[in-house]
């Protein structure tokens, strides 16, 4: 973790920054601007987190992808200008991300993340990675785990999102309001009102390597208990990882009904491996995950950066250790799973 | 764009994407997101209107703008950032005010839905209004630091955003301002008079000397203090302070002793005042302690200016060379027009300063914790803390209901609520069940809605009737008032028409307790019925209320509804209900647009300002 720089503030960022160091402190703001932050995959999602933790005012932003930008990239990326369209899509990305903050330094990489040797990671404080196969996650979180650095992945499959944070141990300051009978000069019946007092605590929170989160067993408990209750984001997510890892590609809106065909039989597989009856995934859930929905990164890459900027400034609890965001309600929830 | 690629979205959302055409109110935090999401899913046909011109706080998170656009207009701006995402898209930008007769209910007719992203409660009440009379559907939202929150308004279907009476800004009592300041915000507030009394804008409710009619000060103390008073000057004439400081040429030792030992020394004489409290210590100029007493930061900005606790000594210092430069300025101003006056604007360094000095001075005598320049700021300004996360992510909610509604699903854009921290059941961004049906009793939204106010009608003038009950206190923009009994106009839209009657009190025009005024906003669409209440004017008390406010408006059956609603806590969604995206009291050149406008919310203290309670 980031040591509290010594260094202070420019007047310059106090101005630009000054409506978010009013919510979570100069300290906060101190963390940040001495991280290293690396955003894997500058799609969708991947350009909403550039955009956040780029205007949050952290000390560097790496984008790495070694895939072009393509038509479908429009729906939500907003950093590759429309002529950039076929070239590198970190290189494309890199003058917009960079024109949101000229206080960040901003770099972009074209090479695969498999293609990286382990230390090259080690460079950073904080990971995020976005549209990058199962096998990489758990690669990298396990690099993460062995320096300590933060580790974050998520993903935009159509209307549908979630992401996933593995923080190991993480401290953090949290702010609690305790409400507290005042002592003033006021008569006795105005004394009794409790008024609200903040305080900042100190707090720990442990978290799981990724391969837990994804081998959770439904079937045994805790989990079976709450399986009734709980909704599909979590087996839809299951299903497309599958999809990802069997056809080296998401759903695409071009290859549709191929595509509905494909994950509709990985549905059957995904669900019964897991003993799971089918019902949990409706089949309309299935037709809502191909692209990425602009408003749908906005609100999954609007959590993931802001867990990314808790994790890094030290400020308030980071949730432990799921997001969902689910579109037949609007619903985005937090799970803790596989701990 | 999603709608251009087929198999993205289905038929109906496409077509209905491409072809309708969407007003997006406000190009701040929420409004740059929300213009993004539209260009990125293939709105072919968006306006965007805001008054505001772009300032570099801006730039932590109006993502659109960047420091070579500081003093542009954000709606111009926002327009050029949108078309480079998509230079296809017709965007007409308006850098202007809602609140303009212009922006009329057939304006508002030609548009599919009108999504919101204002900061203002004024904004927010008259576009409701519109959209009610255009019987368009709104989608309105709002985040202050990590919370925030989206709602659908549809006429008939929803409750609308004046269903629920919104809390009333916090207030004090003018003899806490003027005589016993407990807290620092007491001493902030009486900074920003002080501000006003020397530069500003006159306002004689917003005075900083002693007040002698201070019911606590009554009794001999309180006729002690008079005879004193009249002794030292000669007279018992009140001077108001902006002569007193003209006539001694804004010298800073002078103002310095009068304010800060002179008046400090005669609220001692009221000894009332001081049996239960601590008494307030004098102080001289040239004998300023150098410590910094009762600070209420720590260490941990050395380097930052704003941060640094001040000493007195230093605030002394301050304090002079900020009253110079604000002197300069003013008589400059003067000097052109003499009419003209300094608006107060946490922004400008030597308004800031000077209110931030003279709060910490007067903290100090009364033995209160200073604060930080920068705290002062914050509580000066109003400002709200603002983070680009929780706009996108309120902004991305706001275009997927944007959806339902093209798909004429609005049974399904529940309210949504996003948080710092995930509810019981584990949910962080947080619909509700259902809908919320109209209040009944709701003022704007039902049919033949009516109010009652309660004034002095010997006291309250016809303009007063005007400007504070039916513009500042209802919202609406331009009133038509007549008797409901006689037929008889009493407030007339038509520009001098009734000029002749303005200065007349309720009562001198036969306007007593219980006449029913129908008034009538051409621009607005909007018809109110105004029962007035009379009740004597007191001291310390509002001379202006709306009757029975909270329980007209506010019917049981609605109480219960929000407390069992979502499973959530009813009382923060309420506070939610009030949230604004961005700031804090507009500049000062915001401010006076505003007034040229005669729109937007000209902030704070023009809203329910009553004479004798003291509006932050």
């Amino acid at each position: 973790m980031v040591e509290l720089n010594s260094n202070e503030l420019t007047d310059a960022e106090a101005e630009q920054y000054d409506r978010q160091i009013r919510l979570w402190g100069l300290d906060s703001q101190k963390r940040l601007r001495s991280s290293r932050v690396l955003i894997i995959g500058l799609k969708g999602l991947g350009a909403e987190v550039a955009k956040n933790i780029t205007l949050a005012g952290v000390k560097s932003v790496t984008l790495l992808d070694d895939g072009a930008a393509s038509q479908d990239d429009i729906c939500s990326q907003f950093l590759v200008p429309r002529d950039q369209i076929g070239k590198n899509r970190a290189e494309a990305s890199l003058a917009r991300t960079q024109n949101l903050n000229p206080m960040v330094n901003v770099t972009a990489e074209t090479c695969a993340v498999a293609d990286h040797p382990d230390e090259y990671f080690h460079a950073f404080e904080a990971i995020c990675a976005t549209k990058c196969p199962t096998d990489q996650l758990l690669r990298l979180d396990k690099i993460c785990r062995e320096k300590s650095i933060k580790f974050f992945c998520g993903d935009v499959f159509g209307f549908f999102g979630f992401m996933f944070a593995d923080l190991q141990t993480h401290e953090f300051a949290e702010e609690i309001t305790e409400f507290k009978p005042t002592a003033t000069e006021e008569p006795a019946a105005k004394r009794l009102k409790a008024e609200p007092v903040k305080t900042t605590v100190k707090r720990s929170s442990t978290f799981v390597p990724l391969q837990n989160a994804l081998d959770v067993d439904w079937t045994a408990e805790p989990y079976s208990k709450k399986l009734k209750k709980s909704e599909s984001s979590y087996f839809l997510m299951k299903i497309l990882l599958k999809f990802r890892s069997e056809n080296m590609r998401d759903p695409s809106p071009g290859t549709r009904s191929a595509d509905m065909e494909e994950l509709n039989r990985l549905k059957n597989e995904v669900l019964t491996k897991m003993s799971i009856p089918l019902e949990k995934v409706p089949d309309n859930l299935l037709s809502m995950v191909f692209a990425e929905i602009g408003p749908v990164c906005a609100i999954v890459g609007g959590v993931l950066s802001q867990e990314i900027i808790k994790a890094l400034s030290q400020h308030e609890a980071p949730h432990n250790n799921m997001f969902f965001f689910n579109p037949e309600r609007n619903l985005g929830h937090v799970e803790c799973l596989g701990a | 764009m999603a709608a251009s690629i087929a198999g993205v979205f289905t038929d109906d959302l496409k077509n209905a994407v491409e072809t309708s055409k969407v007003l997006v109110v406000g190009a701040g935090g929420i409004g740059c997101e929300i213009l993004k999401n539209l260009v990125l899913s293939g709105f072919k046909d968006i306006e965007i209107i805001d008054l505001d011109t772009i300032d570099v706080s801006n730039l932590n998170r109006q993502f659109l703008f960047q420091k070579q656009h500081v003093g542009k207009s954000k709606a111009v701006v926002a327009r050029e950032s949108a078309l480079s995402f998509n230079p296809d898209v017709k965007i007409v930008a308006n850098h202007d005010s809602i609140i303009k007769p212009d922006y009329s209910v057939n304006y508002f007719k030609q548009f599919r839905m009108v999504l919101n992203a204002l900061d203002n409660r004024a904004a927010r009440n008259h576009v409701n209004r519109m959209c009610l009379a255009a019987d368009i559907p709104l989608i309105e939202s709002g985040t202050a630091g990590y919370d925030g929150q989206v709602e659908l308004i549809k006429k008939g279907m929803t409750k609308c955003y004046e269903c629920e009476p919104k809390a009333a800004q916090k207030t004090f009592p003018g003899c806490t301002i003027r005589n016993t300041p407990s807290e620092p915000i007491h001493c902030i507030v009486w900074g920003k008079h002080l501000f006003n009394q020397l530069f500003g804008e006159y306002d004689a409710d917003n005075d900083v000397s002693p007040d002698t009619e201070d019911p606590e000060a009554a009794g001999a103390a309180g006729e002690s203090a008079l005879k004193t008073k009249a002794n030292e000057q000669g007279d018992i004439e009140r001077v108001t302070t902006r002569q007193w400081a003209q006539q001694s040429g804004y010298d800073s030792a002078k103002l310095f002793h009068k304010l800060f030992h002179d008046d400090i020394k005669y609220l001692l004489s009221m000894h009332n005042l001081w049996e239960k409290r601590r008494k307030p210590t004098p102080l001289k100029m040239n004998e300023l302690p150098d410590a910094v007493a009762g600070s209420s930061k720590d260490n941990s900005a050395e380097g930052l200016k704003d941060q640094r606790p001040w000493s007195i000594v230093e605030c002394g210092q301050i304090f002079s060379r900020s009253l110079q430069s604000l002197k300069t300025k003013f008589e400059d101003l003067q000097s052109k027009n003499k009419d003209d006056h300094l608006v107060w604007d946490k922004d400008d360094k030597d308004a800031m300063d000077f209110v931030a000095a003279c709060a910490n001075i007067r903290a100090y005598i009364f033995g209160i914790p200073q604060k930080t320049r920068f705290d002062i700021k914050s509580m000066a300004g109003n400002i709200i803390p603002a983070i680009a996360t929780t706009n996108a992510i309120i902004a991305g909610l706001v275009v997927l209901n944007a959806f339902n509604i093209l798909q004429n699903r609005l049974e399904s854009c529940h309210s949504v609520y996003c948080r710092l921290r995930p509810n019981h059941r584990g949910q962080l961004i947080v619909p509700e069940r259902g809908l919320n049906p109209p209040n009944e009793k709701c003022y704007v939204c039902r049919d033949s809605p009516q109010i009652a106010v309660s004034v002095d009608v010997n006291k309250l003038t016809v303009k007063e009737l005007e400007e504070r009950v039916l513009k500042s206190l209802l919202n609406m923009v331009q009133p038509d008032a007549v008797k409901d009994s006689t037929g008889d106009v009493v407030i007339s839209s038509e520009e001098g028409e009734m000029e002749g009657t303005y200065h007349k009190s309720l009562a001198e025009m036969g306007i007593l307790d219980g006449t029913v005024l129908s008034v009538d906003d051409f621009v607005q669409n909007y018809s109110l019925q105004v029962i007035i209440n009379h009740r004597e004017a007191e001291h310390n008390k509002p001379d202006i209320e709306i009757v029975g406010d909270q329980s007209k408006c506010q019917p049981k059956a609605e109480e219960e509804k929000s407390n069992g609603g979502s499973g959530d806590n009813a009382e923060e969604e309420d506070d939610l209900m009030l949230l604004d995206e961005v700031e804090e009291t507009p500049s000062a050149k915001a401010e006076r647009k505003r007034k040229q406008d005669s729109a937007e919310e000209s902030p704070v203290s023009k809203k329910l300002r009553t004479s004798d309670v003291i509006v932050l």
